[in-house]
C-alpha cells in the first residue's frame, strides 16, 4: 500500500517536471514577447531623447555614453556572421582590436558579439523574431533589412540615429538604397562588396584577346573565338538578381519603374529581351554552362576558371582567399563588368548594420552603430576583406591595397537589388522563369512577361 | 491453397507473451486507480506538447497570413491558404515530385530489403559483417550521403564515367540539371539510404517464421517459390504493413537530400512538398502558407496510411486468398 503511493507521486511528479520543462520554453517567449511590446513603439521615441550627443560627427569620439545620461553599464548583444566558414580574421579583429577599443572610447557600454553562420542566420532571425529574443544590434545581409522591418523587427534609423544625415550621406548610395523600405532606413551600410568580371591570361590569349572584354560587344567577338574550344564565354551559378541584374542594368534595363511599384513593361521591356537573348543564344551555343539553369553537378565557377573551363566569371573580392589557398599558381584578372547600352554597373553585396526594434539600449545600440562608421572600424575591416562603405574612405583602402581598386570603381554606379520584403520571392521568380527560356522551353520575351506578372502583385503588397 | 493460420504474428511486431498479474499487483491495481494514469502522464503529456499542439499550432497559422514576430496581430484569412495552394501550380509540382520519390523508393526498398534480409537470414560467413555493411548507409549523415550522391551524379561524376567511359552505355549527362533525371539520382539516394532499414525489420520478422510450418511445406512438396508465398509471406507480413507505412510515409518526407542536392533546381523542378514548404515558411516568411501546405501533407499522409492499414490489414492479404 505505502510503496503503490509513493510510486503514484513519483509517477505524479515525475509528469508534472515533464509539463513544466515542455512549457517552460513557451512561457519564457510569452513574457518576453510581452516585454518587448512595450518597449518597441517607434524608434524616434528614444532618438528625441538621445539627440543630444555630438551633430554631425561620425567618428568614434562623438556622443560618449555619460554625455548621453547612461549612468547604469550596458551589455548590447551583437550577432553577425563574421566568423563564416570557420575565418577567423575578422572576428579576431573585432573581439580584440574593435570592440575593446568602442568600450574604451564609449565608458558603460560593453559590447557582446556573438558570432552566428552565415547560412543559419536567417533563420535564427525569424525564430528569435518568433520567440522575442533578439539581440540590441545585428550585422544583417542587406537583403533582408527590407524584410525584417516590414515585421518590426528592424528599427528605422533615419530620424532616430542623431547623426543620420551625416553617416548615410558619407556611403556609397547603391549600399543605402538596399537598406530603405517604404520611404524609411531601416539599416546602416556596414560593409560592401560588389561583383566584378573575372578573368585569366590563357582564357585572354585563347580569345586572341590582349585585354579583358570591355563591352557586350568584345564579349560578342570572344565567343566567336570560343565557339567550339572547350572553353565556355561566361559561368555563373544561377539566374537570380545576384546573377542576372548586371547583365539587365548594364545592358540598360531595369526589373521594375524607379518607384519599385510595377514590373509589367519594364522587365519585359525590348531592352531587356535584347540582353537576356544575348545571354541566352551563347548558352545554347554551349559557351554557357548549365551551371547557370541550376545545374549543380557542373563544375563551380571557383573551380572551372583556374581549370580553363571558363573565360569569364562574374564574381566579389572574396574569389581572391578561395584561389590562393586553392589554387595559388593561378593569377586572376579582374576587370569591370562589361558595359552595354546602359553602361557597366554591378551589383552591390554586403551587410548593414541594423538595430532591433526590441532592444532595451536604444541609446548605446545606437552610439555603436555610428562608431562602426568610423574611419578606425571601417579600415580595420577592410583589411581582413571587409570593404569599408565609406567612399571617402575608399581611396585609403586601395592605397592600403590595390586590389580593391576595381571594386571600389565597380561600386561607384553599383547598384541594390530590389529593396522589398518580397526580395526573395523575386529572386525565386526570376530564376524559375528564366530556367525554361535558357533551356529553349520558352521565348525570352514570354518569360520575362510571365515573371513580370508575378513580381507585379508583390510590389503592390510590399508597401 | 490451404490458408495457414498464423497465431500471434512475428515476435518482433508482437509484444511480450502475457503474464497473469500476481495477487499482490492485483490488489494494488485496484487499490489505485491512479497509478496506470500517472505513469501514462508524462509520456502523454510530451505527445501533447510535442506532437498536437504543434499539430493544432500549425493548423491554426495555414488560416492566417501568419506574422512571426511575437505578438504582432496576424490577418485571419478562413481557407484562402488552401485555395491558394490548389491554384498553385508549384504546390502541384512539388506534390507530384513527392509522389514520384515514393513510388521509385518504396517498392524497391521493400523489395530488395527482404532480398538481402533473406540472403542474409540464411547461415553463411561474415554474416554479421554484411549485416552492418547493409546497416551503416541508415546511420550515416543525411548531409555526408547527400553530398557524396551529388559528386557521384555531378557531370564529371563517378556514375557518368561508369555509364559514359567504361560501359559505353549513355553519353555524359547532366543527371542534375533536369527534373527526371534529377529525380532518378535523388531516388537512387533514397533507396541505397534505405535499403538496410527495411533489411533489419525483416531480417526480425524472418527470425520468427516457425521452422516446423517450413518443414511441413517442404515435406508437402512445395519449392523455394511456395514456401516463400505460403509460410514465410503469412508470417512476415505485420512487419511488410509496418515497413510499408513507414517507407511511404517516410517517402513524402523527403527533405534534406532534395535540398542538398539540387535545392530545387532547375527552376524548382526538383522541389518537393517540404522544400517548398521550408523556402515558403523560412525564406518567404510565409508561414501560413508555409503551414497550410504541411497540414495538407499531414491529412495526404495520414489518409494514406489508413488506406494501408485497411488494404493490408488481413494477414496474407489477398495473396493467400
Amino acid at each position: 500500500m505505502r510503496f503503490t503511493r509513493s510510486r503514484t507521486g513519483l509517477a505524479l511528479a515525475a509528469g508534472l517536471i515533464m509539463l513544466a520543462s515542455a512549457c517552460s520554453s513557451a512561457g519564457s517567449t510569452d513574457s518576453n514577447s510581452s516585454a518587448n511590446g512595450q518597449s518597441s513603439p517607434s524608434a524616434t521615441g528614444g532618438a528625441g531623447a538621445s539627440g543630444t550627443g555630438a551633430p554631425g560627427s561620425g567618428t568614434s569620439d562623438s556622443g560618449a555614453g555619460p554625455s548621453l545620461g547612461s549612468p547604469t553599464p550596458v551589455t548590447l548583444t551583437f550577432w553577425g556572421t563574421y566568423g563564416n566558414g570557420g575565418n577567423t580574421a575578422q572576428t579576431d579583429v573585432l573581439n580584440k582590436q574593435l570592440i575593446p577599443a568602442f568600450e574604451k572610447s564609449h565608458p558603460g557600454i560593453t559590447v557582446k558579439y556573438v558570432d552566428i553562420p552565415y547560412d543559419d542566420m536567417s533563420q535564427k532571425l525569424t525564430t528569435g523574431a518568433a520567440g522575442g529574443e533578439l539581440p540590441d544590434v545585428i550585422r544583417s545581409d542587406i537583403g533582408w533589412v527590407a524584410k525584417f522591418a516590414q515585421l518590426g523587427v528592424f528599427a528605422q534609423l533615419d530620424g532616430a540615429l542623431p547623426d543620420w544625415d551625416t553617416l548615410s550621406k558619407a556611403v556609397y548610395p547603391g549600399t543605402l538604397a538596399a537598406d530603405e523600405w517604404n520611404g524609411h532606413y531601416y539599416g546602416l551600410p556596414l560593409d560592401t562588396n560588389t561583383r566584378v568580371l573575372i578573368t585569366s591570361q590563357k582564357a585572354l590569349d585563347k580569345a586572341g584577346m590582349n585585354a579583358p572584354p570591355k563591352t557586350f560587344d568584345d564579349l560578342k567577338a570572344m565567343a566567336g573565338k570560343l565557339k567550339g574550344s572547350g572553353t565556355a564565354l561566361f559561368a555563373d551559378s544561377g539566374l537570380q538578381g545576384w546573377n542576372i541584374l548586371p547583365w539587365i542594368w548594364s545592358g540598360g534595363g531595369d526589373i521594375t519603374n524607379a518607384d519599385h511599384t510595377k514590373a509589367s513593361g519594364i522587365l519585359d521591356s525590348d531592352t531587356n529581351v535584347a540582353t537576356i537573348q544575348m545571354l541566352v543564344d551563347w548558352y545554347s551555343q554551349g559557351l554557357i554552362p548549365n551551371l547557370i539553369t541550376g545545374n549543380s553537378g557542373a563544375t563551380s565557377t571557383s573551380d572551372g576558371m583556374p581549370g580553363g573551363k571558363y573565360a569569364t566569371i562574374f564574381d566579389g573580392p572574396w574569389m581572391r582567399d578561395i584561389w590562393s589557398a586553392q589554387y595559388p599558381d593561378f593569377t586572376p584578372i579582374y576587370a569591370p563588368i562589361p558595359a552595354g547600352p546602359g553602361g557597366s554597373i554591378s551589383v552591390v553585396g554586403g551587410e548593414s548594420i541594423v538595430m532591433t526594434s526590441a532592444t532595451q539600449h536604444k541609446d548605446a545600440a545606437m552610439q555603436f552603430i555610428s562608431w562602426t562608421q568610423s574611419e578606425q572600424f571601417q579600415l580595420a575591416m577592410a583589411k581582413v576583406g571587409q570593404m569599408t562603405v565609406v567612399q571617402a574612405l575608399g581611396d585609403k583602402e586601395v592605397a592600403e591595397d590595390s586590389f580593391y581598386q576595381t571594386f571600389a570603381d565597380q561600386l561607384k554606379t553599383a547598384k541594390a537589388r530590389l529593396s522589398i520584403p518580397q526580395s526573395s520571392q523575386v529572386d525565386t521568380i526570376l530564376s524559375d522563369e528564366l530556367t525554361p527560356a535558357f533551356k529553349g522551353d520558352k521565348s525570352v520575351k514570354d518569360a520575362l512577361a510571365a515573371a513580370a506578372a508575378k513580381i507585379d502583385p508583390l510590389l503592390t503588397d510590399g508597401t | 491453397m490451404p490458408v495457414i493460420d498464423l497465431p500471434g504474428g512475428a515476435p518482433a511486431i508482437a509484444g511480450a507473451p502475457p503474464r497473469s498479474p500476481s495477487r499482490r499487483e492485483r490488489r494494488s491495481r485496484h487499490r489505485s486507480p491512479l497509478a496506470p494514469y500517472a505513469f501514462l502522464a508524462p509520456g502523454f503529456l510530451l505527445f501533447l506538447a510535442l506532437i498536437i499542439y504543434p499539430t493544432v499550432r500549425a493548423f491554426q497559422m495555414s488560416l492566417y497570413d501568419w506574422k512571426i514576430v511575437a505578438n504582432a496581430s496576424s490577418r485571419f484569412l478562413g481557407l484562402d491558404n488552401y485555395v491558394r495552394a490548389f491554384h498553385d501550380p508549384h504546390f502541384w509540382t512539388s506534390l507530384s515530385n513527392s509522389g514520384v520519390y515514393m513510388l521509385f523508393t518504396v517498392p524497391p526498398q521493400i523489395v530488395l530489403g527482404l532480398v538481402v534480409a533473406s540472403l542474409l537470414n540464411a547461415k553463411a560467413p561474415a554474416r554479421p559483417l554484411f549485416r552492418v555493411l547493409f546497416y551503416l548507409p541508415v546511420v550515416t549523415s543525411w548531409v555526408v550521403v547527400s553530398l557524396l550522391f551529388t559528386y557521384l551524379f555531378s557531370d564529371d561524376g563517378l556514375v557518368n564515367y561508369a555509364l559514359s567511359d567504361v560501359l559505353h552505355l549513355t553519353g555524359h549527362v547532366s543527371w542534375l540539371s533536369d527534373r527526371w533525371t534529377a529525380m532518378v539520382a535523388i531516388c537512387a539516394l533514397g533507396v541505397w539510404k534505405g535499403i538496410g532499414w527495411s533489411m533489419m525489420i525483416f531480417l526480425a520478422a524472418l527470425q520468427g517464421v516457425p521452422k516446423d510450418l517450413v518443414e511441413a511445406a517442404t515435406a508437402d512438396g512445395a519449392g523455394r517459390w511456395g514456401r516463400f508465398r505460403a509460410v514465410t509471406l503469412p508470417a512476415i507480413w505485420p512487419a511488410a504493413l509496418v515497413v510499408t507505412v513507414m517507407l511511404v510515409i517516410g517517402g513524402f518526407n523527403v527533405f534534406t537530400s532534395v535540398l542538398l542536392m539540387t535545392d530545387g533546381g532547375p527552376g524548382g523542378q526538383t522541389d518537393v512538398l517540404l522544400t517548398y514548404m521550408y523556402r515558403l515558411a523560412f525564406s518567404n516568411l510565409d508561414f501560413g502558407y508555409g503551414s497550410a501546405i504541411a497540414v495538407l501533407l499531414t491529412a495526404g499522409v495520414f489518409v494514406l496510411s489508413v488506406v494501408q492499414l485497411r488494404v493490408f490489414r488481413e494477414p496474407g492479404g489477398a495473396l493467400t486468398k
